[in-house]
């Protein structure tokens, strides 16, 4: 069976990529020295493939069709499509079986997930995955949510969602060690006058809820409150199906920078899922 | 969406651009709107590149912020054009009581 053997969330602006130098040193360093750390335990760790979940921007889907979760299956994706952002247009591999174990798993967990063959990836997965592996090899089971176009998802279904894909992954037989990650964040404005605003207040009350597991604090939140903190605050159904994912472990805050020249409050958080003699051998 | 067709016109000229599996991502030039059953102010605003009209026609949040990026906004270059139509938010959220 699978095991979860590394969990994690992290903000997934554009311009840590795109503008990377416009964030001052030392937050870009704790930003960045976070997903170092990341990088390291992921290898320690023997990771084979990962499940990164983030937001739709209209990339894969638009009006037409919006389903609010939906798992990517096929043998490889294609990303980043911006043609602005400096990471290299790939593919990247897939895991077909992993993927598939996911969709059916969560569909007999009584969640309807759509399922793609071939997801275009944009800056919301690629500039995580990126920080998680520059090669850009490491197999990946992509999962956009709908965290834009109303009626969304309840943020504790959402939750609830992410215990069923850790229930999911932990019952895959094909692979012995998988990481869980959330790309999305905190909070942030676009498309909007606030845009360049940034919810602090919030995103220092939202990790710390995650820290210490007062989880219900934040899944009965509706939608018109998250937005207090941004239209780009939807983006913690990714940190909250994680959260469930991984439950009832707590998250351990590796970094908090609200970075202004990235629009964007940044943070990286981890889940450890690991106790320290397994992590040894 | 009664502005579906707006938000179907900004959405196919912005991935136009892009460098998806498909196509290199040179599709904007010579784009061609004509097409699109867009009203004239509609029409006016995107041939234009007007990011205040389009907001002020309702195009969605993300997509607006995604035709700023096609259109050379790097980050929130473009809040000058929104501001004026900001309001004051008098709700407060459960972190800040």
């Amino acid at each position: 069976m699978a095991e979860i053997v590394l969990a994690y969330c992290a903000s997934h602006a554009p311009m840590m990529s795109s503008a990377r130098m416009a964030a001052p040193e030392e937050q870009r360093n704790n930003f960045f020295g976070a997903l170092d750390h990341i990088r390291a335990e992921a290898v320690a760790r023997g990771v084979q493939a990962c499940v990164v979940l983030s937001n739709e921007h209209f990339t894969n889907f638009f009006l037409e069709n919006f389903p609010q979760i939906c798992i990517g299956v096929g043998e490889k994706n294609w990303g980043p499509t911006e043609e602005w952002l400096p990471i290299d247009k790939v593919w990247i591999p897939g895991h077909e079986g992993l993927a598939n174990h996911i969709a059916e798993q969560t569909l007999r967990s009584g969640f309807d997930p759509a399922f793609s063959h071939l997801l275009e990836l944009d800056h919301g997965i690629m500039t995580v995955y990126y920080e998680l592996d520059h090669d850009m090899k490491l197999p990946l089971v992509p999962i956009v949510q709908n965290c834009a176009v109303p009626p969304l998802m309840p943020v504790r279904r959402a939750y609830e969602f992410g215990r069923a894909l850790g229930d999911a992954i932990r019952s895959y037989t094909g692979l012995q060690r998988v990481a869980v990650v959330g790309a999305g964040g905190l909070s942030h404005w676009i498309g909007t006058p606030r845009v360049g605003d940034i919810a602090e207040d919030f995103d220092r009350w939202f990790l710390e809820r995650l820290e210490r597991g007062e989880l219900d604090q934040v899944l009965d939140m509706p939608d018109d409150e998250i937005e207090l903190a941004g239209n780009g605050n939807h983006e913690m159904r990714s940190w909250l199906a994680v959260a469930g994912a991984v439950a009832p472990v707590n998250a351990t805050k590796l970094a908090y920078e609200p970075v202004y020249p990235w629009i964007t409050g940044m943070a990286v958080a981890h889940w450890e899922t690991q106790h320290k003699e397994e992590t040894r051998a | 969406m009664s502005n579906y067709q707006l938000h179907r016109l900004v959405y196919d000229w912005v991935r136009a651009g892009e460098v998806n599996s498909a196509d290199g991502g040179d599709g904007r030039v010579g784009f061609d709107s004509s097409p699109y059953e867009v009203t004239d102010e509609e029409r006016k605003a995107f041939d234009t590149r007007d990011v205040a009209a389009l907001y002020q026609l309702g195009l969605h949040h993300v997509l607006l912020n995604r035709f700023c990026r096609a259109a050379g906004f790097a980050r929130d270059d473009y809040r000058k054009l929104l501001e004026p139509f900001g309001e004051t938010e008098e709700r407060r959220g459960r972190w800040q009581r």
